[in-house]
């Protein structure tokens, strides 16, 4: 069963982040070029919290909200992360049960990639379909 | 093969919107008490686009400002995409992931629906593929035994 060192062997993954102080507008800005979601907040190497399309949304209509607001205000803290040896399955069920689309993966605390929603399931569609093709292959050969 | 229909009555019927003119404002609101991604934007009954966290993102992004009094006419994505009831989930999914759109409106005869999201696709999909898979190991299982 794959883990999550293979999905991040599959793909080059650059990661993107901010830190607590850069403006919202700053992180809007890097969402757009790179055309992603999320984008990580980073303090002194550590992360300290995870900043989306959706958490601008919600938080747009309060009062003191603006594009100058630091980002540290509206990040979601405490984030969930998962390391390279964890099962894909294990990776979904965690962003199932959060409704998280991204998760970052550290490796002896070490920040070493983020994987997607879209990573995780490709990876366990394909496995399905092989599993699939490996049990009608089964019936051809032995029962029909 | 499951189809659009059987997704719509899992998820009910339910097609969150606003009108043309309505404000940034108030549809960040309803997204925010519904905890949906995204709204179809409809004028004279007529869908004229949809709305999304990305949507906005982009738009505040390149303007410089919040927008929030802006009529949501003026920030939505003109939707030409859509699927009928009749359509196969593998189809929606192929469609979403070639254009890279998470939701999809469902007309039946011009008439909205629902609106689906990649999540109820992908959710159907893999239960197929779960179902398909079960199914086959009966059938050895099944015959073994019989043998």
């Amino acid at each position: 069963m794959a883990t999550v060192k293979d999905l991040l062997k599959a793909k080059f993954t650059q990661v993107w982040y901010v830190t607590p102080t850069s403006t919202v507008s700053d992180a809007l800005k890097l969402l757009a070029e790179q055309q992603i979601g999320a984008v990580l907040v980073v303090e002194a190497g550590k992360i300290v919290g995870i900043f989306s399309e959706r958490d601008f949304a919600r938080k747009a209509l309060l009062p003191e909200v603006n594009l100058g607001t630091p980002v540290g205000d509206l990040m979601v803290r405490g984030v969930y992360y998962v390391t390279p040896d964890q099962s894909v399955e294990s990776c979904m069920a965690m962003m199932t049960a959060k409704r998280f689309r991204h998760l970052p993966v550290l490796e002896d605390g070490k920040l070493v990639g983020v994987i997607s929603i879209g990573d995780v399931i490709r990876q366990i569609m394909s496995e399905k379909d092989s599993t699939i093709q490996s049990l009608e292959d089964y019936i051809w050969v032995h029962m029909i | 093969m499951a189809t659009v229909n059987n997704l719509l009555l899992h998820k009910g019927k339910d097609v969150w919107s606003v009108q043309a003119d309505s404000t940034v404002r108030e549809t960040l609101q309803l997204m925010g008490e519904k905890n949906i991604g995204a709204v179809l934007v409809m004028e004279n009954q007529k869908i004229v686009g949809i709305f999304s966290e990305r949507d906005y993102a982009r738009h505040s992004s390149k303007k410089g400002s919040m927008l929030l009094d802006e009529p949501i006419h003026t920030l939505m994505t003109h939707s030409v995409y859509y699927v009928s009831p009749n359509q196969t989930v593998e189809e929606v999914m192929a469609l979403m992931t070639s254009k890279k759109i998470r939701h999809l409106p469902v007309m039946d005869n011009e008439r909205l629906v629902g609106l689906i999201s990649i999540g109820d696709v992908v959710k159907q999909i893999m239960s197929d593929k779960e179902t398909t898979i079960l199914g086959l190991e009966n059938y050895i299982l099944g015959r073994d035994y019989s043998g």
